[in-house]
This record gives C-alpha cells, structure tokens and sequence, in this order.
C-alpha cells in the first residue's frame, strides 16, 4: 500500500502501526490527530518519549526502571533488606506498592517462563536473582508471579531452585477478589481460597 | 452464523489478546481444534476465572464466528489444581498438549485424540511417572498409523531368541538387528519398556521406576514426534536443559 500518502506520513502510520495494540486503522487515525493538533503539543509528546528513552533504564539491582544506576527503592535505605519480592515486570512493582503492605525490596524478571514458546529461565533475569542473594542479607523470596499456568511454572521453577539455598520461600496467596460473589468464584480460585483459610481473628 | 455450541474441550494454548482478552486453542470432543476469544479473562473479576489457563478440561458454550469464536460460558470437568502442584506435573502436562495442538486439525473432530488427552491429563495429576509423556507420545504416534516395528528388524525381517536388537531408526520406523544397525542404539531394557507401552502393557510401563531406560525411550520418543511434526517441541526442550 506504498505511496497513498505523501511519505512523512506514511512513515508515521507505519511507525505508529508497529506500537503493541495499534492496528493500521488505528495507526492512520493517531497519524491524522497528531497532523491536526498544535506543533506545541506534538512537541511535546515527541519529548517526553525520546526524555524517557533517554534517561529510563533498568536498575543494576532489581531491574525495576530507574532513572539512576539503582531505583528509588533499592537506593531507599529504609526498606527492608531481608524480604525480596520477585515480579514478573515492572508494573507489578506500582501493583504491591499500592498496597501499601510490603517494605522489602523487588526483584523483576522481565518475563516469566512460558515452556510452551519455549521462554526458558535463561531468558529471565534469574542467575542476576541467585547472584543478588550472595552478597544480599536476604532471608525471606516472596514469589509474585501472576497466577496463570506461566506464572506458576515460574514460582514452581524458582521454588526448586531457592530453597536448597537455605531461604524461606514463600507464594502470594490466592483468593478471592474483595467485592466479588462466591458463586461466581471458578473452582480453582475457591479450592485455593479454601485450602488458605485462616482462624478469624475476634 | 451467530449459532452457540457447546462442547467438551482442553485447553490447549492461550495468547494474549489486547488489554485483559485473550484467544484460547481449545480441542474440542466434537468440534475438533477451536480458536475462540475469552473476553476479560484476565481480569480479576472475570468470570471464567482460571478454568481456561492450558490443560483444563471444561464444559464450554462457544459462539461461533467468521475465524474465531467466541467463549460465552464455562464449567471446570476436571480439577486444574493437581496439574499446578507440582513442576513435574505441569512440564509433563505442557509437552502432552503442545503435542496435541500439533496433531490436531481445526474443526475436524478427532474424538480418540480428545479421548487420549483427557486421559493422559487425568493420569499425570495422579501420578506423574517420568513414562507418562514418552508412553503418550508413542500411543499418539501409533492412532497417526506410525507404529514402529518392534518385533523384529525392520531391514532384515529376522526376529527370535537369536536376534540381537540393538538399535531403532526413525526414518526406517523400527528396531534393527546387530548386523543391519543404524540410527540410535537402543538397550534391551528400553526395548521391553517400548514393547510394554505398544503392546497392551501400559499400566507396567507407567509404573515403571526413573532408569537410564525410561530415559531412554523419553528421548526416543520426542524425538519421533519432532520426526513426525517436523518441528522441534519446545517443552520438552526447556525442561531437559534444566
């Protein structure tokens, strides 16, 4: 479909096309706004992607994006060194802080295993995990892969592979969503729910 | 063409689809391969929850569509938990149906298939026997028409007391005498395990204790599928290396 459009714009709409989730339609519609809105607020959006390509890497640690060699978590004294939270990616991390229950530190894998796209452990930053726990006084790994056949292959796999060192490692539980009816709760989620009861507390 | 279906199906494989979709392959009893989409799955409150992750066997009411389907109901048959409790049963669980999503075709209904992958499932959460896939594999092999000759050579017909088998060829399809040899060299322990799984004896081959053996006729075995599939199978693959 070359050369509909003057080529400026085709390139956009192809650049645009290759984003996660942008169809061509899609692609030709953002490509139209953006030729349609102010040069100020284009310049804008062009910035702030090339300031965040710039300056965002990965934390040396933990691989959670940071702005310096170490993320604002790994680089805050404060937090508790004993208990690591291993996540899948960074977003997970924005998912527990907002909990407000956890004041340890994280571990992100950039993935999980997936044996069915053959997406292997060395595909995920677990040797930097095993690295990490040598010169770290870490006691506790909280695994918090999602709960999908992934994740837990995931948790299954680094389960194996943490405890002969002597750690306790432990899975987020699973249960069901605050809000939500029990007779729409799947059987899985309820037999796990059931198997994690716990005493009331009165 | 708006009709719904149901059907009884596993679920074979699942990619992720925009935000919190995703498409399912699902072999269905009646039905054969489907693709359908499961809307907001990935969502907390979703409510097919996680009885369409891979290796469920479910009850499921399908949309039918141009290309996909669409997922409108399900209801769990069997128990997804034993298959997530330990690494052995969810590798073993995996390479059983990546094979399967391999062999099946789409919407061509392959009942003995469903049959033998309900079955495979079933026996894996109960006892996961480093023979369950090999023993699953052979058997998928031999409903295609690939039953490897086992009796006697596959070159020189010779068989009996005085024939030593030593060694099976895939391209030949069988086992092979000392003096006719080639492929991979097979030990007579492996050979009665191959024996038991093709003919008759399952039950003693799954019980049969991890040996050089049973490791033995593992190998062979994935390597007869990727023979068959020309394509290499990525699960077993990841497991063997760790």
């Amino acid at each position: 479909m070359a050369g509909v459009y003057t080529p400026p714009v085709q390139t956009l709409i192809d650049e645009l096309g290759r984003l996660p989730g942008v169809g061509p339609k899609s692609a030709q519609r953002i490509a139209f706004h953006l030729l349609k809105i102010p040069a100020a607020d284009v310049e804008r959006l062009a910035s702030a992607i090339h300031e965040a390509k710039e300056r965002v890497r990965f934390c040396e640690r933990c691989f959670n994006v940071a702005e310096a060699t170490l993320c604002p978590i790994c680089s805050d004294e404060r937090r508790d060194g004993t208990i690591l939270c291993v996540v899948e990616e960074s977003r997970d991390i924005v998912a527990l802080e907002r909990t407000g229950e956890f004041r340890g530190r994280y571990h992100v894998l950039l993935g999980c295993m997936n044996p069915l796209e053959g997406i292997g452990p060395e595909h995920l930053k677990i040797r930097e995990l095993v690295d990490r726990l040598k010169g770290e006084p870490v006691e506790e790994i909280v695994i918090c892969t999602n709960p999908n056949t992934e994740g837990e292959v995931t948790a299954m796999y680094l389960a194996r592979l943490l405890t002969p060192l002597g750690l306790r490692v432990t899975r987020l539980a699973s249960g069901l969503p605050v809000g939500g009816d029990l007779e729409y709760a799947d059987e899985l989620t309820l037999g796990r729910a059931f198997e994690g009861r716990r005493a009331v507390e009165s | 063409m708006k009709e719904l279906y149901r059907d009884e199906a596993v679920v074979l494989r699942t990619y992720r689809l925009r935000e919190s979709d995703r498409i399912v392959v699902l072999l269905t009893k009646e039905h054969g391969k489907v693709r359908a989409v499961a809307h907001g799955v990935r969502k907390t409150n979703s409510k097919f929850g996680g009885r369409l992750e891979p290796m469920s066997h479910v009850l499921v009411q399908l949309r039918r569509g141009r290309e996909l389907d669409t997922v409108t109901q399900v209801e769990s048959v069997d128990r997804l938990g034993p298959m997530l409790s330990s690494l052995d049963r969810t590798s073993q669980g995996m390479a059983a149906i990546e094979a399967v999503e391999q062999l099946a075709l789409d919407r061509e209904p392959t009942p003995q298939l469903f049959r033998s992958t309900v079955g495979v499932l079933r026996t894996i959460a109960e006892r996961p026997s480093s023979m369950n896939v090999p023993a699953f594999y052979w058997k998928l092999l031999a409903a295609e028409g690939l039953s490897p000759m086992l009796d006697a050579c596959v070159r020189c017909e010779e068989s009996g007391d005085g024939v030593e088998i030593v060694a099976f060829d895939l391209d030949e399809g069988g086992v092979l005498c000392r003096n006719c040899r080639s492929g991979v060299s097979l030990s007579p322990a492996a050979l009665s395990l191959l024996r038991a799984v093709l003919g008759g004896r399952l039950n003693e081959a799954l019980a049969a204790p991890e040996s050089p053996a049973t490791h033995e006729v593992g190998l062979l075995a994935t390597r007869a599928m990727e023979h068959h599939l020309e394509r290499r199978l990525k699960t077993i693959a990841l497991f063997e290396r760790h």
